[in-house]
């Protein structure tokens, strides 16, 4: 046996893709079901159009949801708590950019006992004010912490520089800010949002066609329906005019590097092809930024690069934690790799790897039903069918170094992009 | 319930391999029952980073990492005080390449002087990032040191600190890799969409002939039981004050493991838990709390750790703290709550066997444990614990002579 040689690799060409049904509550409320688990176990998700993309005010979006386990007019929030833990239920609620809502993790023999509970939640949540102010002071505590910490202060930096304080994508939080919340401030966004008309439903994992009837009783209502959450609302983005951030931190062992720029999303017919460039350049393991910088060079535990996209924007991220003393260092490789890729075509060789590694991760995200209830969470955001994952291999297995190297002259400019140090 | 097979090769290496035709992937992971523990007091830190040393190339493959990203695999490993343990997940249908690649670190590896350079740095800047430059880094440094005196857990998996790892010579990762990464010293389980019958062909083909290596005798000092309360007092630059009080636990396989990992559940699982209620809710003198335990093979922690609210002082908290585990120690747990924390349990333990890679995982670590079957045992091993028992292994650990506690103070 000669172990130098590499067993023959086979190709993924082509997925099955697992079976989605899609049908509507009573009220119209969408429901994908994907239901080829093996254990007895279901995750529902309810996911409504109620992010921070809807605030008036920071941090309300976060709260409403944040607040969604503290009670109703019929369960405090200590009944809540044992109710979900005495059915081994975990219920993570949350909000993120466009969309908030939560989602069950049950065994299949307690979902009956626990719908009713969160139909209670989503309709009939109160906000006490005691419970909130201690979350406020909760979180104004941890806030606290955060602020030592060098990675989340650029993070902040970051987020500021490219979309500035009126963007909610931009926004960040001060302590003080956290006294500005009002029970009734949570009311006001709940009702406006939390509704039928604003909810589609994801359910996976293992169950029969019982549940369905279930989540019609507990959700299907028609006196639930209210008006929709405007699509045609806009933020103004501020980008700073100044390109480099230092925050010097001289206790610091090491320095926070975040270096990137606006970009396009992922409905641009362009970020698929997109996706390979940035798994070259630090989307993977054996990325160039991982080789150069930590594999060749010792600098950091790690350094990656994304392009970041959310509905209504994206931005191309480079991050990283490295000794400070090599700070400027770093930033010299990041400038030297991006025109790297600027001025040479990828080689065969290493395109391929690439290629082999993103149709794998492909594969795995439509593997098993929690796993493919996410990926199609991902899509559903931005109005995609499950066609773009069919295409999204196609692109992968089809794009070529040529065009690779037109989207660098694009998408990557280091001197137009923003640099934020903190340490 | 995972379904199993299993085998051992002539030179010692067990093999377990289980089907799951519903998946596409097929998972190929590796336990080397070495860890922290097994290192020298001199040279603290080193099976995690010997961990990063076995991507740097084996003795026919110059790289680990490319060969399996272009086959569709992703990969990781990680380094405990008991085990250190590689994953591979792939295509089944390539399930060969992570074969391949397995068997050759573990056959040899490349042993190039600068790689083993580049990795030091790698894991300074891991030491750095999550133990220096970090709020409260330092404070599982101080409390293994608190609550072990001879044992090796007295020092983290990381190390006790950057010289340690800076001086680390090549001849000391050859005898560690010819001591420990031998097939007699390793579990190989292959899962997924796989075949039992191919599994043993191929493991006989890439493994059949790895030589073995001495039997391992370990002889690290027994921790002898603590008897005096000890506790640690820090000021630091941080803005929150915070409590971490330890207690002595069993050791994993010690038959009150299930009483006193409930214990744990009641602490602090779910919104429900008595430290989050009593102590985050009512009597608002934490801001987060939490309870976990360390699950080690030799005796280990049960930790408590929390960050203090505003304007509340040390004392009055730790006082609060301890009421709790006293109302443990006092009063039999209702019906109920025991109820709810084996749910709790019977969820968790489901949830975790969705995905394949968690099973396989758990089938290496049961395995490693000592007996395989346990793996499926788990549920039935809590659902038997009594609120008697319950009470007894309450009564053992949370004694002030059994505690450690460190204070960790904001300077601001």
């Amino acid at each position: 046996m000669n172990r130098v040689i590499a067993p023959e690799i086979n190709l993924i060409d082509s997925l099955a893709l697992p079976n989605v049904e899609k049908l509507n509550l009573d009220n119209g409320v969408p429901v994908y079901l994907l239901n080829n688990g093996e254990q007895e176990v279901v995750k529902v998700e309810w996911m409504f159009m109620a992010g921070k993309w809807f605030e008036e005010k920071n941090l309300i979006a976060d709260f409403a949801s944040r607040m969604l386990r503290e009670g109703t007019s019929s369960h405090t929030e200590r009944q809540i708590a044992d109710l979900f833990d005495f059915y081994g239920a975990n219920f993570n609620n949350g909000a993120g950019f466009e969309t908030a809502g939560a989602s069950l993790y049950c065994l299949n023999k307690h979902v009956d006992h626990l719908l009713p509970l969160v139909a209670d939640i989503f309709t009939d949540s109160i906000f006490p004010e005691n419970e909130l102010a201690t979350i406020i002071s909760n979180r104004k505590q941890r806030l606290a912490v955060d602020l030592k910490k060098n990675d989340f202060l650029a993070n902040r930096k970051f987020v500021d520089v490219l979309f500035g304080q009126k963007h909610p994508y931009g926004r960040i939080t001060e302590v003080e800010q956290f006294d500005t919340i009002s029970s009734a401030d949570l009311k006001s966004f709940f009702s406006k949002y939390y509704n039928a008309s604003n909810l589609t439903l994801i359910v996976s994992g293992k169950f029969d066609d019982s549940l369905v009837k279930k989540l019609n009783q507990n959700f299907g209502s028609t006196s639930w329906l209210r008006e929709k959450a405007a699509e045609n609302i806009t933020h103004t983005i501020e980008s700073s005019s100044n390109l480099v951030h230092h925050t010097d931190k001289p206790d610091s062992v090491q320095s926070a590097v975040m270096v990137g720029n606006l970009s396009i999303n992922k409905s641009h017919p362009d970020f698929q092809k997109l996706s390979v460039l940035n798994t070259v350049f630090g989307g993977y393991f054996g990325s160039r930024l991982m080789s150069n910088i930590r594999e060749e060079k010792g600098y950091t535990y790690g350094i990656h690069s994304s392009f970041v996209s959310y509905p209504h924007s994206g931005f191309i991220e480079i991050s990283s934690e490295v000794g400070t003393d090599v700070r400027e260092a770093t930033l010299k490789e990041i400038q030297f790799e991006i025109n790297r890729l600027r001025t040479e075509p990828i080689g065969a060789e290493e395109l391929g790897v690439v290629k082999n590694y993103i149709s794998g991760k492909i594969l795995r995200s439509i593997d098993g039903p929690m796993k493919f209830s996410e990926t199609l969470k991902g899509l559903l955001i931005y109005h995609q069918d499950l066609d773009y994952i069919q295409e999204f291999l196609k692109t992968v297995r089809e794009v070529t170094s040529e065009e690779l190297l037109e989207l660098a002259n694009k998408y990557l400019d280091y001197d137009k992009m923003y640099k934020v140090t903190v340490g | 319930m995972i379904k199993f097979e299993e085998f051992v090769l002539k030179n010692g290496l067990k093999v377990i391999v289980h089907e799951d035709p519903a998946t596409t992937m097929a998972v190929v992971n590796i336990l080397y029952k070495v860890g922290s523990r097994d290192e020298e007091v001199k040279q603290t830190g080193f099976a995690h980073l010997f961990e990063h040393f076995m991507f740097e190339g084996s003795v026919n493959i110059p790289e680990f990492d490319t060969p399996l990203q272009n086959a569709g695999g992703e990969n990781n490993a990680f380094t405990s005080n008991d085990i250190t343990n590689y994953y591979n997940i792939l295509p089944a249908n390539n399930l060969e390449t992570a074969f391949w690649l397995e068997s050759d670190r573990m056959l040899s590896l490349a042993f190039e002087d600068e790689s083993l350079s580049t990795q030091k740095n790698v894991v300074m800047e891991e030491f750095k990032e999550h133990y220096i430059n970090q709020p409260y880094g330092d404070v599982w440094h101080k409390m293994c040191a608190l609550a072990y005196k001879v044992h090796p857990y007295q020092w983290p998996v990381i190390g006790l600190n950057l010289q340690h790892i800076e001086q680390v010579q090549m001849q000391s990762a050859k005898d560690f890799f010819f001591k420990y990464y031998r097939p007699n010293n390793a579990v190989l389980v292959v899962g997924g969409n796989v075949k039992a019958q191919e599994v043993k062909v191929l493991a006989e083909k890439w493994f059949g002939e790895i030589p073995s290596g001495e039997k391992i005798v370990r002889n690290f000092p027994k921790e002898p039981a603590q008897n005096e309360e000890r506790i640690l007092e820090v000021k630091a630059d941080v803005p929150v004050n915070a409590l971490y009080k330890a207690y002595k636990m069993c050791a994993r396989m010690d038959e009150d493991f299930h009483a006193s990992d409930l214990l744990r559940d009641i602490l602090s699982t779910g919104d429900s838990s008595r430290l989050y209620q009593q102590l985050v809710k009512e009597k608002k003198l934490f801001s987060s709390i939490s309870a976990y335990s360390t699950e080690t093979i030799d005796a280990g922690l049960l930790m408590i750790e929390g960050r203090l609210s505003k304007d509340v002082s040390m004392e009055v908290a730790e006082k609060a703290v301890e009421e709790v585990l006293a109302e443990m120690v006092n009063k039999k747990v209702s019906e109920e709550e025991l109820t709810k924390v084996k749910n709790k349990i019977e969820a968790f333990v489901t949830f975790g066997e969705v995905n394949v890679l968690n099973r396989v995982m758990n089938l290496a670590y049961f395995d490693m444990l000592g007996n395989l079957n346990d793996v499926n045992k788990e549920i039935e091993k809590y659902a038997a614990v009594t609120s008697d028992k319950l009470q007894q292994a309450a009564t053992k650990i949370f004694r002030k002579e059994n505690s450690n506690t460190i204070r960790y103070f904001s300077n601001n």
